[in-house]
This record gives C-alpha cells, sequence and structure tokens, in this order.
C-alpha cells in the first residue's frame, strides 16, 4: 500500500481538527508561559476584606485569601482580629487548598461592630502540599 | 473519498462515549484535581507531550484507520486531545470543579490532567466501540491487510503501554496507593509481585481471553515466561511514570517509591495484559 495519498476531509472533520489544534497548542502555549514566568518561592498570601454585614447572628466579614507566591497551600489556616472599643474579638478559618496564583472567598463572624474598630489577618500557618 | 459527514459524526459520538467511559472515575476523583494546581505547568506540559506520543503510537499501531499516513496519524490524535479537553472542561465545569472566577492557571491545570485520560479514552472509544457493520467496511477491511504491523514487538509494547495507563491512571493519584506503599511489609510486596506476574500470564496465556490466539506468541513455554516477565515490565514502567507525575514521589523515600510502584503495578499488569487483547 503507498504512503503517498491525499488526505481527504469532510467539513465536520476539518473543524473538529482546526479546534482540536486551536485548543492543544493553547493549552501547550499557556503552560510554558504560565511556567516561566511563574514567581518562584513559596506560597505568599494577600488577604483582603470586603464589605461587612449585620445578620442576625452577628456581623459578617468577606474575607478574600489570594495565594501570589509560586507554590501550592494546603490547609491554608487564616486567622482575623477585630480590635472594637478596647477589645479583641478573634475569628478563623481554614482553606483545604491554595493553589498558585489561585483565591479563595470565606467569611468570618463578630460580636462588635467592624465598623468601629480595626480588622487585621494573617495566616497561622499551612502545608505543603 | 471523503467520508460523509453523518459518519464521522457517528465517530465523534463513540469518541466521546469512550472518554466518558474510561475516565469518568478521574473525573471524579478530587486528588486528580488537586494534581492539577500542585504540579508545576511543565510538568503538565510534558504531560500533554507524552500523552500526544502516545495517541500517535496508538493511532499508528491501533487506532481506527490502520491504513492511515502518518499526518493522519497526527491529525486524529489532535483531534482526540481536543475532544479529550472539551469534555474534560465540560463536565468538571459541571461539577463545579472550575469556575471563572479562580485563576486560570488552577483551571487549566485541573483540565488539563483530566483531558489527557479522557483523550486516551477517546482514542480507545473511537477504535473499539464501533460495531463493525458494513458501514466500516472501508477502514476496518485495509486493517485486516495491515494487522500485521501491530504484531510488532514495538507496536505490543505500546498497546500493551497504553492499557497499563488507561487502568493504572484510575488509582495512582488516590490516598490509598501510598497508605499501602507505606504500611505493607516486605514479604507482602514480594506477594503483590507475584500476584501481578501470575495475573499477567493468566490473562494472556491460560484464559483464551478474547484474540488470545491471535496476538499472542505462544509457540514455546519460555514465551509465556517472556511475554509475561515484559508485560510486567511494561507495567512498572507505565505506574512509575503515573505516579512521579502525580507527584506522589516527591519527597519519598527510594524504598517507598518502588513500593508504590509496586503497589500500583497489579493495577497496571491488568491493563497491561488485557489491553494487550482487548484494544488491538
Amino acid at each position: 500500500m503507498t504512503k503517498k495519498k491525499r488526505i481527504e476531509k469532510n467539513w465536520l472533520e476539518w473543524a473538529v481538527f482546526g479546534l482540536g489544534a486551536v485548543l492543544v497548542c493553547g493549552v501547550l502555549g499557556f503552560l510554558i508561559y504560565d511556567g516561566a514566568t511563574a514567581a518562584d518561592g513559596p506560597a505568599e498570601f494577600q488577604i483582603e476584606f470586603g464589605r461587612h454585614e449585620r445578620r442576625a447572628d452577628g456581623f459578617h466579614v468577606p474575607v478574600r485569601v489570594k495565594n501570589v507566591g509560586g507554590e501550592t497551600a494546603e490547609g491554608v489556616h487564616v486567622e482575623v482580629v477585630l480590635e472594637a472599643a478596647g477589645r479583641e474579638e478573634r475569628g478563623e478559618f481554614v482553606v483545604a487548598f491554595l493553589p498558585r496564583g489561585g483565591a479563595r472567598e470565606a467569611s468570618v463572624t463578630f460580636h462588635s461592630d467592624p465598623g468601629a474598630g480595626t480588622l487585621r489577618a494573617r495566616v497561622l500557618g499551612y502545608e505543603k502540599p | 473519498m471523503k467520508r460523509p459527514v453523518n459518519k464521522s459524526l457517528r465517530e465523534y459520538a463513540r469518541g466521546v462515549a469512550g472518554g466518558l467511559l474510561f475516565s469518568l472515575p478521574l473525573l471524579y476523583t478530587m486528588e486528580v484535581w488537586w494534581a492539577g494546581f500542585i504540579a508545576h505547568p511543565w510538568r503538565l506540559a510534558a504531560y500533554v507531550v507524552a500523552t500526544f506520543v502516545l495517541l500517535l503510537g496508538y493511532n499508528e499501531f491501533v487506532g481506527l484507520r490502520r491504513d492511515a499516513t502518518f499526518a493522519e496519524v497526527v491529525i486524529d490524535s489532535v483531534e482526540e486531545m481536543g475532544i479529550g479537553i472539551v469534555v474534560a472542561a465540560v463536565v468538571l465545569w459541571l461539577l463545579g470543579r472550575v469556575t471563572l472566577g479562580a485563576g486560570a492557571g488552577e483551571a487549566v491545570g485541573q483540565i488539563v490532567v483530566e483531558a489527557m485520560t479522557v483523550a486516551i479514552g477517546v482514542s480507545v472509544g473511537t477504535a473499539q466501540l464501533g460495531g463493525g457493520g458494513g458501514e466500516d467496511e472501508e477502514d476496518k477491511g485495509v486493517g485486516e491487510g495491515a494487522r500485521g504491523g501491530a504484531g510488532g514487538f514495538g507496536a505490543q509494547v505500546i498497546i500493551a503501554f497504553c492499557g497499563a495507563v488507561l487502568f493504572a491512571a484510575n488509582v495512582a493519584p488516590t490516598e490509598e496507593i501510598v497508605m499501602i506503599a507505606v504500611e505493607i511489609s516486605a514479604w507482602r510486596l514480594a506477594g503483590l509481585a507475584a500476584l501481578s506476574l501470575a495475573v499477567g500470564a493468566l490473562i494472556l496465556y491460560y484464559s483464551e481471553f478474547a484474540n488470545a490466539r491471535e496476538h499472542i506468541r505462544f509457540d514455546r513455554h519460555h514465551d509465556v515466561l517472556v511475554g509475561t516477565i515484559i508485560t510486567y515490565a511494561v507495567a512498572l514502567v507505565a505506574s512509575a511514570l503515573i505516579l512521579w507525575f502525580f507527584g506522589r514521589f516527591d519527597g519519598q523515600s527510594a524504598a517507598v517509591c518502588a513500593a508504590q510502584t509496586v503497589v500500583l503495578g497489579v493495577a497496571a499488569t491488568l491493563g497491561s495484559s488485557a489491553g494487550r487483547l482487548l484494544l488491538q
């Protein structure tokens, strides 16, 4: 059998091939670019607070944790402290996985009004997966 | 001669069905999702390339059109990978694993890890799930003539490797493998290796699996020994590669790595020996 023959495909097959080629090249390109530009070093966290809300069980403060470091972190334990009227109140939560470049949203609740005090947050600890 | 559109449509439908059939356990396994964002992007890129090479091998020696030229084999492999990526993305999105809000790297990583097994499933499904029938005569008919090509040593190794990957990838990323490997005694480990060899020999030579006579040389008794050992060796290599990819070797001692390979080797041997008979 000759190995020289024309490739004949109908429009659907060309369309699927085209889409496949774009996807495969796109994914490979993205991965290589992402790998080349990824931050080096361990996980690093940025914590932001959202607008707090009063509910029946207290004040809810949305918290967004972002991993801007170079590695995924597992079991990220975040503590938020509210200082209001000379009193400290603590809230905390754990994020199961925080991928490199990824962000997770959570909430902490307080009895006192966060609007009347100051909020501080830090990551207590995490595991390298 | 161009195939009619509805025939290619049926082929793609088989491919999607095969992709889902072989990879659904992985799409529902959280360790696999995690592997998508724990692994370095370059490791994922290497995984894509490795899978592509495997698809090329499978399509060259087994796939639907055995008379295909190399260019056609490449085109088929790209199509299968594209279908794999789309299927993985849709299922992961439906499962709520991939969202638009989270980081792009995270989404792409998860989709890539899942898509590669889906792609192998698509390839196997397209080639294997067809009911034969009159309409496939043009494809399969030539295949009969070219079947000699699938009997070569290299082809058999690639088919065994595909089977091992398809089967072992379902269990490789789970915690259970490393847990067993850490706790197991040396004697039990040797027992697992013996079990793998026995299962391989049984499937290949003694249980009259479909196609066994056709594809397996069985002239002298040492063929049994050589064939079984080669199949087991392929299974072990496949196990080690998959485990490495899923990061199961990171920070482990050499003994635990070897133990994991043997533990997973049982599944991989099932896949590689049954694969040599069923994936043809």
